[in-house]
Order: C-alpha cells, then sequence, then structure tokens
C-alpha cells in the first residue's frame, strides 16, 4: 500500500518501524508527527492497536487481505495492495469529502505493520473470496 | 502504463501514419491500470481490440467481464487479423456478471485454484463499469450519485480489481511467466458525457474522481465534431487522450532509463463500414 500515500507518511512509518525495533516505544515526537499528518484518526488507529486489532489473512493460493475488528466489533476487510475500507468514515471523508488521507481502520494495518504485532490468520480460497466480494462490514 | 492500449493503437494505425512508422512491437511490459472514457459502443470495440491484440500478438491470457453479450467482433479485428487463429480467441474468457455483486465474487475467487489455469490471466477487462455502478449502495437513482454508500462501491470494485491484478502478477512472477504483469483495463462513461446534469455543483462525476483514484491512466475518447471529420471522407473522428499520473510516472521513466515513451494523443477514423482506424497526434 506504500505506493498510495504520500512520501511525509511513509517516512513517518520507516521512522515509527526503525524506533518500536529498537525500543518497543514510540516516542512523544513521533506520535505529534502521526497525529498532525492523519489528525484525529490517529488516536483511534492506536486504541485499535493496542487492542491487537488487525489481522493479516491468508488463503492457501497465496492471496492476503488484513482484517480490522472495529472498536464495536465490527470486521473490517481491507486490501493488501490499496486503499479501501468498507467503514462509513472511509465513504464519507476519504470519498466523498476527500479530507483525509484514510480511515483509523487502514492506519491501524501500517501501524500494526510498522510495528509487526499484526495477528496473522490462515483462511479457505472460499472463504478468502467471500471476504473480498463482501460489500458490507460483518 | 498503458502499455497494451498503445500496442492497439499501433496495430490498428491507418497505413498513412504506418510507413512513418517501426513495425509493431510488442510493448515493454509494465503493471498497470487504464479507464477508458467515452463513447460505450466505441469504448466496448477498442476493449475488444486490446484482448485480442493480447491474446495474439502478446500471448496473453483475458477475463472479459460485461454484462452485454457479444455479438460480433469489429471489423477492424477481421481485416487485420484475417486469419486469427480459434487458438488465440481461446486465451480470451469471456463472463457475463449480471449484477455488481456478481462482479465482486467472480473476480473476488479468481485467485482460487479451480479458476487459475497453469497461466492466470494477465489482461483483466471490464466492459462498462456504470452499468455494474448503477444504483450500487442501495441507492435507486442514477449512477453518478454523490451518496457514500454509490462511492464506496465504486472504491470497492476499483481496489478489488487492482488488488487482483497485483496478485496476480506476484503470481505469474513466482511461476516464472514472461505474460506478467498482469494489467487492468475498464470502460467508463461518466454521466457528464451522457448529456445529464452531474448532482455535484463543481460538474465532476464524484464517482469518476474514485475510480481515478485506482486507475493510473485515463484514456480519454472525445468526438471531433468539426471540419477535419467531414474532410476526411470518414464518419466520424475522434481525439484519444492518455493522462493520468501513470503517464507522468511512464515520462518519468522515460527520461531516467531512455526507454521508449508512451504517446500522450492519438486519433482515431471510425469508417462507414466500420473500420477504425488510429493515427498518431
Amino acid at each position: 500500500m506504500r505506493s498510495m500515500l504520500p512520501a511525509v507518511a511513509e517516512q513517518l512509518f520507516r521512522d515509527i518501524q526503525k524506533t518500536y525495533q529498537e525500543t518497543s516505544q514510540i516516542p512523544n515526537d513521533l506520535l505529534i508527527a502521526l497525529r498532525f499528518v492523519f489528525g484525529s484518526c490517529a488516536l483511534q488507529a492506536l486504541d485499535l492497536v493496542d487492542q491487537r486489532s488487525v489481522t493479516c489473512l491468508s488463503s492457501p493460493s497465496g492471496r492476503k487481505a488484513f482484517q480490522v475488528t472495529g472498536g464495536s466489533g465490527t470486521l473490517y476487510t481491507c486490501f493488501l495492495s490499496c486503499h479501501y475500507c468498507p467503514c462509513p468514515a472511509f465513504a464519507y471523508t476519504v470519498l466523498r469529502r476527500n479530507e483525509g488521507l484514510l480511515c483509523k481502520h487502514i492506519l491501524a494495518v501500517y501501524l500494526c505493520q510498522a510495528m509487526a504485532v499484526t495477528q496473522q490468520e490462515s483462511v479457505s480460497d472460499q472463504q478468502m473470496s467471500t471476504l473480498l466480494s463482501r460489500t458490507a462490514a460483518l | 502504463m498503458a502499455d497494451v492500449l498503445n500496442m492497439v493503437f499501433r496495430t490498428f494505425m491507418s497505413q498513412t501514419g504506418l510507413r512513418k512508422q517501426p513495425p509493431v512491437s510488442p510493448p515493454p511490459p509494465a503493471a498497470g491500470s487504464s479507464l477508458l472514457l467515452g463513447d460505450r459502443s466505441l469504448s466496448r470495440s477498442v476493449l475488444l481490440l486490446a484482448a485480442v491484440t493480447a491474446a495474439s500478438e502478446l500471448g496473453m491470457r483475458v477475463m472479459f467481464f460485461t454484462q452485454t453479450q457479444i455479438q460480433s467482433l469489429p471489423v477492424s479485428l477481421q481485416r487485420c487479423f484475417p486469419n486469427l487463429s480459434p487458438e488465440s480467441l481461446k486465451k480470451i474468457k469471456f463472463s457475463y456478471p449480471r449484477t455488481l455483486d456478481e462482479l465482486l465474487q467472480q473476480v473476488a475467487s479468481l485467485h482460487e485454484s479451480t479458476n487459475m489455469p497453469p497461466t492466470p490471466p494477465s489482461l483483466i477487462i471490464v466492459d462498462r463499469l456504470e452499468g455494474f455502478l448503477c444504483g450500487a449502495g442501495g441507492s435507486s437513482s442514477s449512477h453518478s450519485g454523490s451518496h457514500p454508500a454509490e462511492l464506496s462501491s465504486a472504491a470497492h470494485l476499483s481496489a478489488l480489481l487492482c488488488d487482483t491484478a497485483a496478485f496476480l502478477t506476484q503470481v505469474l512472477e513466482q511461476r516464472g511467466s514472461s505474460s506478467g504483469p498482469c494489467r487492468l483495463i475498464a470502460s467508463f462513461l461518466s454521466e457528464a458525457d451522457t448529456g445529464r446534469a452531474s448532482r455535484d455543483p463543481s460538474g465532476a462525476d464524484p464517482i469518476l474522481s474514485v475510480l481515478d483514484r485506482y486507475f493510473q491512466v485515463r484514456c480519454t475518447l472525445d468526438r471531433d465534431e468539426g471540419y477535419e471529420a467531414t474532410a476526411a471522407g470518414v464518419q466520424e473522428v475522434w481525439h484519444i487522450y492518455l493522462s493520468g499520473r501513470g503517464m507522468a510516472e511512464a515520462s518519468f521513466a522515460k527520461d531516467s532509463e531512455d526507454k521508449p515513451g508512451v504517446a500522450q494523443e492519438w486519433q482515431l477514423f471510425v469508417f462507414p463500414d466500420g473500420l477504425m482506424e488510429f493515427k498518431l497526434v
């Protein structure tokens, strides 16, 4: 998904990855930068990271997708190579108003990947197809 | 980025243009997604030319999704490829999903082994996206709404297509196939082009803005109503403009690696007998 982000955001995730690998923490200056770049959804995304809400699903074909468990337990399927989330915030803020780069769920995916705290789960090829094609969140 | 489309334009170039050009050679392979904008029937002809050219000239397997049955192939194909072998046409798999849900299911299941022949498709074509997106998201209104659910449906379909192409590219690479990467071409007729007023006060089609997020190259078909069309003695003259971030990346790559460039503008002549000829501008 990296190529869909502006350089400043990519650099920020690289810094978080490096620092978290070394110290298992995200220092305040990076948290402030995160809030500056992504606005209010940064805090909500960090909350999702704390709850280990992001799972990388893999099927025998090799296809992968991310599944994010929202605050209310709703499951959102996000793609590996481009930005899409079935949540209302993505449709309204990102797609319609063009006011944000991404929603808290996709940001949580980036953060979990950078911090290497993504859960792993296997599903069948058919289950993967159903998850990828489902139009609404579960 | 629009390597297959450029191959099509060069293959079906007018004879006067052809003399000045070197013979058609396969384009440098480039992953990418192109959105064909404009007249429905012409877009479909260009998509069919792309499918047959990719299958017969480049040996690519093609997945062609459309809601309406293909009744006949464009005249240009019969003229340009008189000895078109059934074997190359077999490389094209036509699929006829009726609804957006069916299309999503069919695209989402392309990774399953039962749908994956020894060589997976390296070109995915979707004819008339607007037909699938019309009324999507639970709205009974026309396709060009700015309702978040409609925009989300357009984004979901585009993202699924792009992600599937990215996955198939990976599979083609792993299998050492020479026909990769997997490209994506779709056609879309914006409501602004149908003559109906857009609900967006800025005049931009909100669905098109969403599609632009995912498709790297825009290929716009624009009819020339002017003097040249009459003077050329043809039925229709169209301008084809290639634009978008994929084109900017292609020209950057050209500067840095001295690759053959991708043309920005073409002309398309449609003759009364249906023959289509392209000319580099």
